[in-house]
């Protein structure tokens, strides 16, 4: 067992930095086969694509061909008390076999108990008897798949009353018991602290920097009393501060930005991705947007991009 | 209450997903909102779990509106919300994908038709039942594993080398159906339909769906090639079980052929 762990945490440390990827939607299917944008690398939502034998499969295949791809997972459900499912897990492996990914992400989650599914991402207990059921599924998991697994901090709503260790040191351990990788979302940060009354920069700081393999960056809804991760807009300035941060304290790693929902065209897309740039360098200054921020109530938030009967007409 | 150090993991997800789903907890009803979420600064444990429960219902009813847009726009917004919130409180989703998250759907609209329990049945649920299950079955057929969605084929092509392609649906309806749905998706606003019986085959080429409306005789010719027929003898099936001519159907055979290979539903 230890062994395994020490495989997948020497996989997870050679794994390559491709650079600044988007994620792959249908909107922008035609456009990146037609022009072959200079994006260096993209993540692909595991499910809009391992059931589909028609345009997305056929689409996802040329692009593979032409991109660095990760294949990043919102099904996957570890922290859930169900069986993990082997269909899903068998499915995830042959669509990795196919398309070659760089790695394969899912999240810190579970998504439904007694066969059920809310399609949402929710919040695990934080506590010594949840580490230790979510650490065996993801060695069962890694295992299965014969690779490590990479896992994101998610955006919470809520905390447990019974949750005895923050999530950073949750992760944490994650990483050091089973050899998993990383993924930060700093927006996933800042909304779970705004949302939580805890401090993001303190989080970030606290992480075990050295098993962070990608970051995510995103725009979300503020809704005055809490925030929805929506990622249907802009990245605000205080998540670009925290990008800034988790870049020095990684020595920088492959990031993406996810846009899920109003996606705008591919070249505004790109352009807000290429931000990054200016936020790897401490020295830049912060002003470069100030942010109007407009207060909703009607904010869904958006894990998924739903590729459902998407037929393009 | 429970104290909450008593609550095993098992129980606190039972818990929270009954409250997602249904809007009550599944499991033990001792189980208070407080005792189990923390309050924060700006909200109480009850406004935390509250924005699960409503980002579950508008996300899943936003999902069943994609999966079934013409059938949203036919019922109208405020119905098809309420159709589709009782089918989701019925059938929970129970599949790692969002893609069947409707498949229940077209059978569930048929057990709970309004006039279900009167003799006298109205003509719209029949529509509506239709459309439901057409709309689903579309979004099957675009997502079906098939080798190689093209074809090179000319008028000139002998007949008996000919067969349908491997993604080719018939369909038969009660009402104009597809009619309905090409008109829907190129902005026409069509009005609810009158009943009559109608015929059409869905193609993909290039893995792009072509939806045809077809006429009766043409259906069957095409069902009978389905079955491994020849053209040669699907014409004779025709002539035998619907009072066709051999000689008209010969005669009509070429403009057939020429708008089949035109459609995408032939191949070699
Ligand atoms: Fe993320």
């Amino acid at each position: 067992m230890i062994k395994k762990r020490d495989q997948y945490r020497e996989i997870i440390n050679a794994l390559p930095n491709p650079g600044l990827g988007l994620g792959l939607r249908s909107k922008h299917f035609n456009y990146i086969l037609e022009h072959n944008p200079a994006v260096d690398w993209f993540e692909v939502i595991s499910e809009n694509f391992m059931d589909s034998g028609g345009r997305p499969r056929h689409i996802l295949r040329q692009v593979a061909e032409r991109y660095p791809l990760v294949m990043h997972g919102v099904s996957l459900s570890i922290g859930s008390t169900d069986p993990l499912n082997k269909e899903y897990l068998g499915k995830l492996k042959s669509l990795a076999a196919e398309v070659k990914p760089l790695w394969i992400s899912d999240h810190l989650c579970w998504t439904g108990v007694n066969s059920l599914n809310t399609h949402d991402l929710l919040p695990v207990l934080l506590n010594e008897e949840s580490l230790k059921h979510i650490c065996s599924r993801i060695r069962i998991a890694q295992d299965f798949m014969e690779r490590p697994l990479v896992f994101e901090n998610p955006s919470t709503y809520l905390t447990f009353k019974q949750s005895t260790i923050p999530e950073w040191e949750f992760l944490k351990y994650m990483a050091e018991e089973t050899g998993c990788g990383l993924l930060l979302d700093v927006n996933n940060v800042f909304v779970s602290a705004f949302n939580n009354d805890f401090d993001p920069v303190n989080y970030i700081n606290q992480l075990p920097h050295d098993r962070i393999v990608q970051m995510h960056i995103a725009g979300h809804q503020h809704c005055g009393d809490y925030i929805i991760d929506t990622h249907d807009r802009n990245v605000v300035r205080e998540v670009w501060k925290l990008f800034s941060q988790a870049w020095q304290l990684t020595g920088g790693v492959a990031t993406l930005l996810e846009w899920d929902s109003n996606i705008p065209e591919f070249d505004v897309y790109h352009a807000e991705l290429l931000k990054a740039k200016q936020y790897m360098n401490r020295m830049t200054g912060y002003d470069l947007d100030a942010d109007v921020q407009n207060y909703l109530d009607a904010a869904v938030s958006n894990p998924v991009d739903f590729l459902v009967n998407d037929f393009k007409w | 209450m429970i104290e909450s150090n008593d609550i095993s993991l098992p129980q606190l997800q039972n818990w929270m997903q009954g409250i997602l789903v249904k809007g009550r907890p599944s499991a033990d009803e001792r189980m208070t909102i407080e005792s189990v979420v923390n309050q924060s600064q700006r909200l109480s444990a009850l406004r935390h779990l509250n924005i699960y429960r409503s980002s579950y219902i508008a996300r899943l009813r936003a999902c069943m509106q994609n999966q079934f847009v013409a059938l949203a726009y036919a019922l109208g917004a405020g119905l098809f919300e309420s159709f589709a919130d009782q089918y989701l409180d019925s059938y929970p989703s129970e599949s790692y994908t969002l893609n069947t998250l409707g498949e229940k759907f077209p059978a569930f609209l048929e057990k709970t038709r309004p006039d279900a329990s009167l003799e006298q049945k109205e003509s719209w649920p029949d529509f509506i039942i239709e459309l439901a299950g057409f709309e689903y079955r579309l979004s099957e057929i675009f997502d079906q594993e098939a080798a190689g969605d093209q074809m090179v084929l000319t008028p000139n092509t002998p007949d008996n080398l000919l067969k349908l392609t491997p993604v080719l649906h018939l369909f038969h309806h009660q009402f104009p159906i597809c009619q309905y749905y090409l008109d829907f998706i190129q902005n026409k606003e069509p009005d609810l339909p009158f009943p009559g019986k109608t015929y059409c085959a869905v193609t993909r080429r290039d893995y792009k769906l072509g939806l045809f409306v077809i006429r009766g005789a043409q259906y069957h010719f095409l069902k009978s090639m389905q079955e491994g027929k020849s053209v040669k003898k699907s014409m004779k099936y025709l002539a035998k079980n619907f009072e066709f001519k051999i000689e008209d159907l010969e005669k009509i055979w070429p403009e057939w052929k020429s708008t089949f290979i035109a459609s995408g539903f032939l191949s070699v």
